[in-house]
């Protein structure tokens, strides 16, 4: 993977530089701000690029805007927000924000699991989703339409978790240590109970299970 | 006033043209001040055994308080006073409320009484902008418009363009002409000053009555210094958050990356160098991170300061990169938000002399005597220091503020340097 990374903490940045390269990819560019990294994915065109939300000059939140403006301006470029935070609101922008391609908002430890890690950016560089735990817990929690998923099992709101966090059917299994047929099972159950008819993209499964869950 | 001008230069300085037309509108403002008042008053109490008399007192007592308000203003941008408005009208709940709120309003009766009293002071004005403005304009222009008078002839029957005295002395004479313009530029010059004098005696009322009484500004005072506080410990809280998040933070998260790929590398049974390299960044991070955290504690609270102030003062005095010499005489313990300022003012002063004064050595002097504590921070660095917008003293000056406290500085040019804070001992006034 060619990847552009943008984070303003240098001790971060070659990190992750040296933790791409390690792993066998390619950070073409590591910048610090939003406006050098906008004009580092113009020039690069990166399968994939990393980006904290807090840089400078206002230390708030430039790195989203930059990542919702990529999303728009390079619709294949996959994005992958990196925060030391969780913050719902964030995490509805930018999926709410236009763009086919892949993206992602993980915490910042989970760089710890290495492996784990270049999964999910590798997920996102294809155009697939890679959402920490947290932000679905949150979605989950924050949604207004509790009482619909007051109807789900215990087992079928694990497996939506998973889902949402972009896992396919197997990687659910897996995790959850059942069989496949289990799990398409239960995503069968959860978009009847749901509304929602099911649909054969990974991706495009995840985002209707998103904006659902945003309206 | 700002502007203070020479003696002859008075008559044409901006002040008195200002004071001239103040002095004017007095006279009419103070007639109405005064038919307002009185009119007011004597209805109300004429109608206090009906059920309006009382509010119609408290609604005019209103009414005195906006009349006060204008006056006040006019004066602030005339007489050259700059008097704050008074505290605004609060009214306890409810329509009774309303009405016993405005009968006890001091700030209505105040207004009152200055009004009454506009009314003499405005006449003793309004005379004495004419008095000497006009007569002495009159005078000194006499040799002018005198030969266009008309003819007042005297018992000998001889005709005399001149302003009559007594007994057939008429003012047409040389003499007489020029005595008049001296007597007329004498009472022009002096008009400034006789104008100005007169006017003190209402600047001075505007002062006592229209303006905010002691306590109301001691309120203003205390709410300024809450906001302050209010800021100050925000913004601390905000600086600590960016401290974890750009250091710690930044750091642990570096370390568990660095661990995390030494993991990789010895599940992979790889090169074991590689992964005891990266097990070294990580153990330098780590340590990095302690660091980090311990002084960004220390930040926040010494713990030492559980120990005293003199203990506190001590580890710092010791720490600090300039000689410190320290002096403490603390017989009774203060409040412990006295001794955090207290600590962090001493650590912020000695900062300064590092960093600014060039100084070879310096000494902390902390004692408390009648429920103050005195600290003094001295230094024989270069001086200038100066409690400016933005600097670190002012910044450290509003935090004693808030507490009642005061900061003072005396560092001339060339040095030394003394700072002076002085606290109470306890953070809050009993009583």
């Amino acid at each position: 993977m060619r990847v552009v990374i943008a984070e303003d903490s240098a001790i971060l940045r070659d990190g992750l530089v040296h933790l791409l390269a390690d792993r066998g990819h390619e950070a073409v560019a590591a910048v610090g701000d939003g406006d050098a990294l906008r004009a580092a994915v113009a020039t690069h065109e990166p399968d994939v690029c990393i980006v904290d939300i807090r840089m400078p000059p206002s230390f708030t939140d430039e790195g989203l805007r930059a990542a919702i403006a990529l999303r728009r301006e390079h619709p294949d470029v996959g994005v992958l927000v990196f925060s030391q935070y969780i913050e719902t609101r964030y995490a509805t922008e930018l999926l709410a924000g236009s763009g086919a391609g892949g993206v992602g908002y993980l915490l910042k430890d989970r760089v710890a699991d290495v492996r784990e890690f270049i999964e999910a950016l590798t997920r996102v560089a294809g155009g697939g989703t890679a959402l920490d735990p947290e932000v679905v817990a949150q979605l989950l929690g924050s949604s207004g339409r509790t009482d619909v998923l007051a109807g789900l099992t215990p087992r079928e709101r694990e497996v939506l978790e998973q889902m949402a966090a972009g896992r396919s059917n197997s990687g659910i299994a897996a995790a959850l240590v059942v069989t496949d047929r289990a799990v398409e099972k239960h995503v069968a159950n959860i978009f009847m109970k749901l509304g929602l008819p099911p649909s054969e993209g990974e991706n495009r499964r995840v985002l209707a299970v998103l904006r659902y869950l945003e309206s | 006033m700002s502007d203070s001008p020479t003696f002859a230069g008075a008559l044409f300085a901006p002040r008195t043209w200002r004071e001239f037309l103040y002095a004017l509108i007095g006279l009419p403002l103070g007639i109405a001040g005064f038919v307002f008042t009185v009119t007011t008053f004597a209805v109300s109490a004429g109608l206090a055994v009906t059920f309006i008399g009382l509010p119609l007192l408290a609604l005019t007592g209103l009414g005195a308080r906006w009349f006060g308000y204008g006056l006040r203003e006019l004066s602030n941008s005339l007489s050259g006073t700059a008097v704050p408005p008074p505290a605004p009208f609060r009214a306890h709940p409810g329509l009774l409320g309303w009405i016993g709120s405005g009968l006890q309003d001091g700030t209505a009766w105040r207004a009152r009484l200055y009004l009454l009293l506009k009314l003499p002071t405005g006449i003793i004005g309004f005379a004495a902008a004419m008095a000497f403005m006009a007569y002495g304009l009159a005078g000194a222009t006499y040799w002018i418009w005198r030969p266009f008078l008309p003819c007042n002839t005297s018992t000998d029957g001889v005709c005399h363009r001149g302003a009559g005295l007594y007994n057939d002395v008429y003012l047409d004479t040389f003499w007489g002409v020029a005595l008049t313009a001296v007597v007329g530029v004498v009472l022009l010059l002096l008009a400034p000053w006789v104008l100005h004098g007169v006017l003190t005696i209402d600047r001075l009322l505007v002062r006592v009555l229209l303006g905010p009484t002691a306590s109301a500004e001691r309120v203003q005072e205390l709410e300024q210094s809450r906001a302050q506080a209010v800021d100050d410990s925000a913004s601390t809280l905000r600086r600590i958050e960016r401290d974890l998040h750009d250091g710690t933070q930044a750091r642990l998260v570096a370390l568990a990356m660095n661990v995390g790929l030494a993991k990789e590398k010895l599940a992979e049974g790889g090169d074991s160098a590689e992964a005891r390299q990266l097990l070294d960044t990580a153990h330098t991070t780590a340590k990095e991170a302690i660091v980090e955290l311990r002084d960004l504690a220390r930040g926040i609270h010494p713990p030492v300061l559980d120990a005293g102030l003199d203990s506190a003062l001590a580890t710092l005095a010791a720490r600090s990169a300039v000689p410190v010499d320290l002096r403490t005489s603390i017989s009774a313990r203060p409040s412990p938000a006295i001794e955090t300022i207290a600590y962090f003012c001493a650590a912020e002063l000695l900062t300064n002399v590092a960093k600014h004064s060039a100084a070879h050595h310096a000494s902390v002097d902390v004692r408390t005597a009648a429920g103050v504590l005195r600290l003094q921070v001295s230094d024989d660095g270069h001086g200038g220091a100066r409690v400016g917008a933005g600097s670190g003293l002012s910044g450290l000056a509003d935090r004693v503020r808030t507490v009642d406290g005061r900061l003072s500085v005396d560092s001339p040019e060339g040095g030394p340097t003394v700072v002076t804070v002085e606290l109470p001992l306890q953070s809050t006034r009993v009583g």
